[in-house]
């Protein structure tokens, strides 16, 4: 730092990086307390509370208050950011010797912590974000929302009106709590199909063949239940798509 | 049939019956009378070599052997040329020569373009086919349209490759007839032009494994996938007809098509390559007892022998697949045939049985004929007329562009004469109001007891 | 039929003019004698009991009986709906008959398996027994809970009789039970007979009592079985398959285990069932269990409980409606042991043969098909 001081800015290429941090610090810095908070907080910043060491007598140029309001100090003409705040550090820390100005800004700006209110705090509410803090009955609910999906789901499974059908027959009387319908084994090519086919075309086809109803097609409430209550069933199992 | 049942009575009975039977097929329009008219014939029906080589060149302009067809993936069409039999313009210069060639015959009247005409579908359009000595055969010849695709060869599937199939009709006895290979090879060694070309293609001497190859190699030429259902899968919404679409419809829900004759991306041709008993056997009068003696040889001796016993002295051509695997699930199963160019490759089934594609959709429509083995994916469909030429309609959409020609006249032909009659067809059955066993069962004393 | 008593008198009648007559002969004339009382007992439909002749005898007598095996054939499960409502089942029902019909040689009879109808309903059972009589061979008939819970067996009594019951047939003593007895679970939720007859076809919804043969039969069985014995063949049908294996789906008999105990006492026992719509094998003890195919629809197989000799078939191929289904034959040998032979349509036959349960497996292994089973 100090020769870069006294040499001065031609080679102090990466101070000006932080130099434009301080820039924003009026040249005569008078009273903390006018400062913006945000200003204040930049000042506050860790790469200034990094000590610079005192260096030499600045050459004499242009007067310069210090942030105390106390002092005067002369800098060279041609100092700027960095170099002027340790200029003007060094001079506070000549005047005042034994005292840590880092120490005394924090200890002024420092808050106070927050009343304690744990009491009416219920389980995670006050960790993490908003949106994400849903609580133990909130997820009864939405179990609650789904399970009556599945279980309208198991009704249209196991009623051939309900399908649609023609002829008697419930998708349970060949899958017993939904046995062997594999959904997991979806997308899957199926030639009889001539695509790759989802669990819905293959319930299609069912409703179609063996069921003699007609398609419900994908956004059909059955269908959607029908799948909710087949995949249900095989809670659990790996996926394991394009499975013959 | 022993002597003593040939008396004088016996015989005139059996000449009235023969009579008989010959006036019902006679009197059936045969679709095959309606050829293509003003060309030139050669032996057996066919047309001459040399306008069969004319239409052929106009029709397959010189094809890049080096290239995978257009259309076809090139990673699958790569799949089916082996290893050893590269596609090279040499070798289908060669097997075209050989294709064509009728030396390759006994008597020097049949070449492999006798039965697999360029002018007829590359078939011959007849019931079965006749080879040397007018002898018939007891199956109808698959077309050679798009053959490489296929996964068997034979309807009966006992052939693995191209190259193995094109090397036996020259040897069997009542089609090309040839005695031996040795027969074969010489018919051709002589020629100049063949020992060049063979030298040129496999640089090697004539012999009988390179003439499979070389025709093989000319088969895979052969590709016609370019149809209008092509286009509009291809998304032309406008490339088939209202009525073919509705026909597509049909074929992928009502019909039942789709379940052995998938048509998607992968698998464009219609076939899914196995082999289903659709109950054409169980017509033929003696199916049942024959399908029950082969079992019962199987049972007491699987053997080779023991089947070949029964061979002697009995049609076992109604069998299909089970000869060739001895499986009891196999017995009166042919493999399910590709559907592309359908329209222009009558008539159809394993035995020519089925004149026109109206009497396929009869067939079918009232869920084949009842046999103990009938596949189960068969049922009667209760599609109405006008389903019917919808889904006949969808078939004729998948001809080639470049046998459009054929495939129009065909299409004229054969609703002539499905407009005269209909023999196949059974509206009960069809409608479920009798059920497809219930007629062996409750009418004892019929077919089958 | 002779009830059992008459049976009775009629063997110590002939027991004792037999060795009245012993006592005089010669070693010719005394096989002659012993040949002539077997065949008198045959004739007059009275199976002689084996005891009744001293055992050497009986070799003597008839040297080929030991080796004579016979076979029947079985349809099972046919769930029939009127006709006008769903056909498929129909179909195959006729496919089955004209199946067994054309079996040459003939069977010895034809067992029907149960669950002749779907819903109970009088005009299923009634078209089921049509379409049964149409075959050649005699038939045998089974009670199936499909057949019973609309009218408690009303209708099936008055077409095909008792649902219990025995008969001898070539040496081999039959027994045929009502394996599918349920606990009164009807009663206290005040359902009709339609909600009853729908809540037992309900395979999956856990509302129906488990099967079981029930006190009254277990009695019964203990009786007629009474007199046979250790190494006498008997083959046992039941519709529920008198072992545990999945509760969930029914496929169960919850007094398994005394109904079991009371056939512990032979050398061998063969129990073929029906209900599970599968190809299932199964050994407890001395009792070998075969399933019988279903006509209407293949099951998949439980997710647990199965029997280890149990070789599972492939899962069927949807697009194949009859594929899993079929009918098939037993062979039955003189000791009782069987050869099961499951007739799928559309696939090979398989054979499960009586080597395979007696080994435990170890021999007579049947083929492993090349799928998943699911």
């Amino acid at each position: 730092m100090r020769n870069l001081i006294t040499i001065g800015r031609s080679r102090c290429a990466a101070m000006a990086l932080l130099g434009g941090l301080l820039a924003i610090v009026p040249a005569g810095c008078s009273q903390p307390t006018d400062l913006p908070a945000s200003v204040a907080q930049a000042a506050l910043s860790e790469a200034v509370f990094t000590e610079a060491s005192p260096g030499p007598e600045p050459a004499p140029d242009v007067p310069v208050t210090s942030c105390d309001g106390e002092r005067t100090v002369t800098v060279a003409a041609d100092l700027t950011g960095r170099e002027l705040a340790d200029a003007l550090m060094d001079q506070w820390k000549r005047d005042h010797p034994g005292r840590d100005w880092v120490a005394e800004e924090k200890a002024r700006h420092a808050m106070k912590p927050p009343a304690d209110n744990s009491a009416l705090l219920q389980g995670d509410q006050g960790k993490g974000h908003p949106y994400g803090n849903f609580t133990q009955r909130d997820l009864e609910q939405w179990a609650r929302e789904t399970e009556k999906l599945v279980a309208e789901g198991s009704r249209v499974f196991h009623d051939a009106k309900a399908l649609g059908g023609t002829v008697g027959v419930s998708c349970d009387m060949c899958h017993p709590h939904a046995a062997n319908t594999h959904p997991e084994t979806y997308p899957k090519f199926q030639t009889q199909l001539g695509r790759v086919a989802l669990l819905r075309d293959m319930i299609d086809w069912c409703i179609e063949h063996p069921v003699r109803g007609k398609h419900l097609g994908a956004d059909d409430p059955r269908m959607r239940a029908l799948e909710a209550y087949i995949m249900a069933q095989r809670s659990g199992v790996a996926m394991h798509y394009g499975k013959h | 049939m022993s002597r003593s049942m040939v008396s004088r009575g016996g015989l005139r009975l059996a000449l009235a019956g023969a009579g008989l039977l010959a006036a019902v097929v006679l009197s059936r329009p045969s679709v095959a009378a309606g050829q293509p008219p003003d060309v030139p014939r050669a032996k057996h029906g066919a047309a001459s070599m040399e306008h069969q080589l004319q239409l052929l060149a106009k029709i397959t302009p010189e094809v890049d052997a080096a290239k995978a067809p257009a259309g076809l993936d090139p990673a699958i069409w790569a799949a089916f040329i082996p290893k050893d039999n590269a596609l090279t313009a040499d070798r289908v210069a060669l097997g075209r020569k050989l294709y064509f060639d009728a030396r390759l015959s006994e008597d020097g009247s049949v070449s492999c373009a006798t039965c697999h005409d360029v002018t007829r579908g590359f078939t011959d359009q007849r019931p079965v086919s006749e080879g040397i000595a007018e002898q018939l055969g007891k199956r109808n010849a698959p077309t050679t349209l798009n053959v490489a695709l296929l996964q068997t060869l034979f309807w009966d599937g006992r052939s693995p490759t191209l190259e193995h199939q094109a090397k036996a009709p020259i040897l069997n006895p009542v089609e090309m007839g040839m005695p031996d290979e040795a027969a074969a090879v010489k018919a051709i060694r002589g020629d100049p032009e063949y020992q060049e070309a063979f030298r040129r293609a496999y640089g090697r001497d004539v012999n009988y494994e390179d003439v499979g190859r070389a025709i093989a190699a000319f088969e895979r030429t052969l590709v016609f996938v370019d149809s209008p259902f092509r286009r509009f899968a291809a998304g032309d919404a406008k490339a088939i007809s209202p009525e073919a679409k509705a026909g597509w419809d049909l074929f992928n829900g009502k019909a039942r098509c789709v379940t052995c004759h998938p048509m998607n991306p992968s698998n464009p041709l219609g076939t899914d390559n196995r082999f289903h008993n659709v109950g054409v056997s169980a017509r033929h009068r003696d199916f049942e007892s024959l399908a029950r003696r082969a079992i019962q040889a199987l049972e007491k001796d699987p053997s080779e022998k023991g089947l070949d016993e029964l061979a002697v002295g009995s049609d076992l051509s109604e069998l299909g697949r089970f000869m060739v695997t001895r499986n009891r699930a196999d017995v009166g199963a042919f493999r399910t045939p590709l559907l592309l160019n359908v329209g222009v490759t009558p008539p159809y089934m394993h035995d020519g049985s089925l004149p026109t594609l109206w009497d396929v959709m009869d067939h079918y429509n009232k869920g084949g004929e009842a046999n103990p083995f009938l596949d189960g994916g068969m049922e009667p469909l209760a599609l109405s007329e006008e389903e019917i030429g919808q889904v006949v309609a969808f078939l004729f959409a998948l001809s080639d562009d470049r046998l459009a020609g054929e495939s129009q006249r065909q299409l004229t032909v054969q609703r002539a004469a499905a407009g005269k009659q209909r023999p196949f067809r059974d509206e009960q059955v069809a409608l479920r109001r009798k059920l497809l066993f219930e007629g062996r069962v409750m009418d004892r004393g019929g077919p089958g007891k | 039929m002779a009830t059992q008593k008459c049976a009775e008198t009629k063997y110590l009648q002939g027991r004792r003019e037999f060795f009245r007559g012993l006592k005089n002969l010669d070693r010719r004339s005394f096989l002659r004698v012993s040949a002539a009382a077997a065949g008198a007992a045959v004739a007059s439909g009275v199976a002689p009991c084996r005891s009744f002749l001293p055992v050497t005898l009986a070799q003597a007598a008839d040297p080929d009986a030991r080796k004579q095996s016979f076979r029947f054939a079985y349809i099972s499960d046919s769930h029939l709906y009127e006709r006008s409502l769903n056909d498929r089942f129909v179909n195959a029902i006729l496919r089955a008959v004209d199946d067994v019909n054309h079996m040459d040689p003939q069977p010895d009879f034809v067992f029907y398996g149960g669950d002749l109808a779907q819903l109970g309903q009088a005009k299923e059972l009634e078209l089921g027994a049509q379409i049964l009589k149409e075959l050649k061979a005699p038939l045998k008939v089974m009670v199936g809970e499909h057949d019973w819970y609309f009218d408690m067996g009303e209708k099936w009594r008055e077409l095909f009789g008792k649902p219990t019951y025995s008969w001898d047939h070539k040496g081999i003593h039959f027994v045929v039970l009502n394996s599918v007895v349920e606990r009164d679970f009807w009663t206290a939720r005040g359902l009709t007979p339609m909600e009853r007859m729908l809540t037992v076809a309900g395979l999956d919804n856990g509302l129906q009592s488990p099967f079981s043969v029930g006190e009254p039969q277990r009695t019964w069985l203990a009786a007629d079985l009474a007199a046979l014995a250790e190494d006498a063949p008997i083959v046992v049908f039941s519709h529920s398959p008198l072992y545990k294996l999945y509760r969930a789906w029914n496929f169960w008999t919850d007094d398994a285990e005394q109904v079991q105990a009371i056939l512990k006492r032979f050398k061998q026992v063969v129990v073929i069932h029906g209900h599970t719509h599968q190809l299932l094998t199964n050994r407890i003890g001395n009792i070998h269990f075969h399933g019988m195919l279903s006509t209407a629809w293949p099951w998949p197989y439980a997710p647990e409980g199965m029997p280890e000799l149990t070789i599972q078939m492939s899962r069927p191929d949807p697009f194949n409606p009859n594929d899993g289904c079929g009918n098939g034959e037993v062979r039955v040998h003189p000791d009782g042991l069987v050869d099961k032979v499951y007739n799928l349509w559309n696939r090979n036959p398989v054979t499960v043969g009586r080597n395979y349960t007696s080994t435990w497996g170890k021999q007579g292994i049947p083929p492993r098909p090349n799928r998943p089973s699911y």
